[in-house]
C-alpha cells in the first residue's frame, strides 16, 4: 500500500503536488461517517454506475461549460485502478517492431515538448442503457462523455525515437490496471497511422493539472476523436505490432457489425470490425427531461460532437420531428471537441412537448431516429430528446 | 481495547490508506433475497460489486451468456448451481423489471 509519505517522497517534485492534493486531500473516512452517499475524492455528484471497479457518469445537467471540469468528468474503468503508483519508479517501455527499444521515466517524459489537444472523450458504451432490447454491460445513460484539454508529448515522438520498422502496423497499449480473477487484461491497439498522428498523445495532464488517478496518472494514451477505450490509462507499455492486437478487448470486445443487424440479432465475429472514431451526436443539456417550464422564451442548450469530423449544424424540433429549426453554434471550437449550441424556443401555448436535437457533421453524417443496433450497445447516437411541460 | 481506542489506533492506518477507501463502496448494494443470494455474492464479489449486476435488465438467454463468460473469467460456480444462478438473475434482473436508478457520489466541497 502506498502511503501519503512515500507517495510524496517518491514524486519527482512539485509537479505532483497538485495531483496529490486532488487525489487525497480529502478524508474519505470522515465523509463516509457523515454522509449517506458514496464519497469519491475529486468527483462531485456523479452517477455511480459502479463503485468497484469505478464507473462514474456525468449527470447531463453538468454539461454546461465547453470544457468539462475534471470533478464532473466521467470515469470508465474496466478493472481496478492501480493500488500503488510510484511516479519515481514508473517507466514506459517502447518495444516490438522497432529498431531501438527503450524505456522512459516520468522525469524524462516531462522534458519532451508538450502538445495540447482539446478532445471530447466518450465511452463507446455511452447510451447503452437506452438500447432496446437491453444488452449487457455498464448501463450508461447519456453522460459517459466530457471534453477536456489533454497535454503531453506526441506519441509519434516516442515512436520515432525507437524507430518503427517497416513491419510495424499497429501500436499496442498496456496499462497498470489490476486484473481480477482470470479476466483478460485490458490491452488494446490502434493502427500505426493514428498513432503517428500529430494529435495522438501520451498525456500527463488534463485541464491544466496532473492527471488524477481516475484518469490515468501518471500517463495515458490520448487518441482524439476515437472511443474512450482507445485511450488506455496508467500506461506502462507501448508495443509496435505487425498486426492488430489479439485479445478480448479487441475481439470480441469493441466491434460493430459490418452490416445492419436487427435489434436482438446475434452477429458472427467474422462479420464485425473494430470500433474506432466516434459518430455524430447531440445532447440536450437544458431543459432537463421532465422539467416544468414557465414563460414563453425558453433557451434550449446542448452539445454536439462528431469524433474526427466537425459539426456542420444542429437542428431542434419541438413538434416531435415534423419541423426542424437551426440552433446557433457556440464560438468555442477545436478539431476534436464538441460544440455548444443554443436554440431560442418560443412555445406558442402551454402543454406537453417533446424537444428533439439532431446533429449533422462535415462528413454528411446525420443522427438517426433509431440507434444502430449491435450486441454490445456501442455508439448509441439516436436523435436526443427531452419531454417537458410548458405551464400556462 | 475500547472502541474509541481501537479507532484511535486504526485512524492513522486508515488515513494512510486513502486509495483503499476511495475504491471501497461506502454504501454497499446487496443482491436481492433468494436461495442463490449467498452463492451469487461469493462468486461475483471477488471481482466486482453487486451494483454492476442489479443495473442489468437481461433476458434469460443473455444471462446465460454472461454467467458462462464470468465462469470462464474466474467466477467460482459449481456446475450444479449454474442453472439456478441464471434463473435467480433472470427473475430479479429481467427486461420487465423497473428502470434502475443509480445513486450519486457525494458533493466534494473542495470543488465548490
Amino acid at each position: 500500500m502506498t502511503t501519503r509519505r512515500n507517495f510524496v517522497g517518491t514524486a519527482s517534485g512539485a509537479v505532483f503536488a497538485g495531483a496529490l492534493a486532488s487525489a487525497i486531500g480529502f478524508h474519505p473516512l470522515l465523509a463516509w461517517a457523515g454522509e449517506k452517499s458514496l464519497a469519491i475524492p475529486g468527483k462531485d455528484g456523479m452517477l455511480v454506475r459502479s463503485a468497484r471497479f469505478l464507473d462514474l457518469e456525468m449527470p447531463v445537467e453538468y454539461a454546461a461549460d465547453w470544457i468539462t471540469p475534471t470533478h464532473h468528468f466521467f470515469v470508465r474503468n474496466h478493472m481496478h485502478e492501480p493500488s500503488t503508483l510510484d511516479p519515481a519508479g514508473w517507466k514506459l517501455s517502447i518495444s516490438g517492431e522497432v529498431e531501438k527499444p527503450y524505456a522512459i521515466s516520468l522525469t524524462e517524459l516531462s522534458k519532451l515538448a508538450s502538445h495540447s489537444v482539446t478532445n471530447t472523450l466518450e465511452c463507446a458504451g455511452n447510451g447503452r442503457g437506452l438500447q432496446n432490447p437491453k444488452v449487457p454491460g455498464v448501463q450508461w445513460g447519456k453522460g459517459a462523455v466530457g471534453t477536456g484539454t489533454f497535454s503531453g508529448p506526441q506519441l509519434r515522438v516516442l515512436l520515432e525515437r525507437a524507430g518503427v520498422k517497416s513491419a510495424g502496423k499497429h501500436v499496442m497499449f498496456r496499462g497498470l490496471d489490476q486484473v481480477p480473477g482470470k479476466v483478460p487484461p485490458f490491452i488494446r491497439s490502434i493502427p500505426l497511422e493514428k498513432a503517428m498522428d500529430a494529435d495522438t498523445l501520451v498525456a500527463t495532464h488534463m485541464n491544466g493539472a496532473v492527471l488524477l488517478k481516475h484518469h490515468g496518472f501518471p500517463a495515458r494514451a490520448l487518441v482524439p476523436g476515437w472511443i474512450g477505450a482507445a485511450s488506455c490509462k496508467w500506461l506502462t507499455e507501448i508495443k509496435v505490432l505487425d498486426k492488430e492486437f489479439e485479445g478480448n478487448f479487441m475481439s470480441p470486445g469493441y466491434r460493430m457489425p459490418n452490416t445492419a443487424a436487427k435489434p436482438g440479432e446475434a452477429v458472427k465475429p467474422e462479420n464485425t470490425h473494430p470500433v474506432t472514431a466516434l459518430g455524430v451526436k447531440s445532447l440536450i443539456t437544458s431543459p432537463a427531461d421532465g422539467a416544468a417550464l414557465k414563460g414563453r422564451a425558453i433557451a434550449v442548450h446542448g452539445m454536439a460532437w462528431a469524433g474526427e469530423a466537425d459539426i456542420a449544424r444542429v437542428e431542434v424540433s419541438t413538434d416531435a420531428g415534423t419541423t426542424w429549426k437551426p440552433a446557433r453554434l457556440g464560438h468555442d471550437h477545436a478539431k476534436y471537441a464538441w460544440r455548444q449550441w443554443t436554440y431560442a424556443w418560443q412555445p406558442q401555448k402551454p402543454g406537453a412537448y417533446v424537444v428533439l436535437s439532431r446533429a449533422t457533421d462535415t462528413q454528411g453524417r446525420v443522427q438517426p431516429d433509431q440507434p444502430v443496433w449491435n450486441p454490445s450497445g456501442y455508439l448509441y447516437n439516436a436523435i436526443d430528446q427531452v419531454k417537458v411541460h410548458v405551464e400556462a | 481495547m475500547s472502541k474509541l481506542k481501537l479507532l484511535l489506533v486504526l485512524l492513522p492506518v486508515l488515513a494512510a490508506a486513502p486509495q483503499f477507501w476511495a475504491q471501497s463502496p461506502s454504501l454497499a448494494v446487496e443482491l436481492p433475497p433468494g436461495p442463490m443470494k449467498a452463492k451469487a455474492t461469493t462468486a461475483c464479489a471477488e471481482c466486482h460489486e453487486a451494483r454492476i449486476i442489479v443495473q442489468q435488465r437481461l433476458s434469460s438467454a443473455a444471462w446465460t451468456k454472461e454467467v458462462d463468460k464470468m465462469v470462464k473469467w474466474g467466477a467460482v460456480v459449481d456446475a450444479k448451481d449454474r442453472d439456478s444462478l441464471i434463473e435467480y438473475f433472470s427473475a430479479n434482473f429481467g427486461p420487465e423489471q423497473p428502470v434502475y436508478v443509480p445513486s450519486r457520489t457525494s458533493v466534494d466541497k473542495r470543488q465548490k
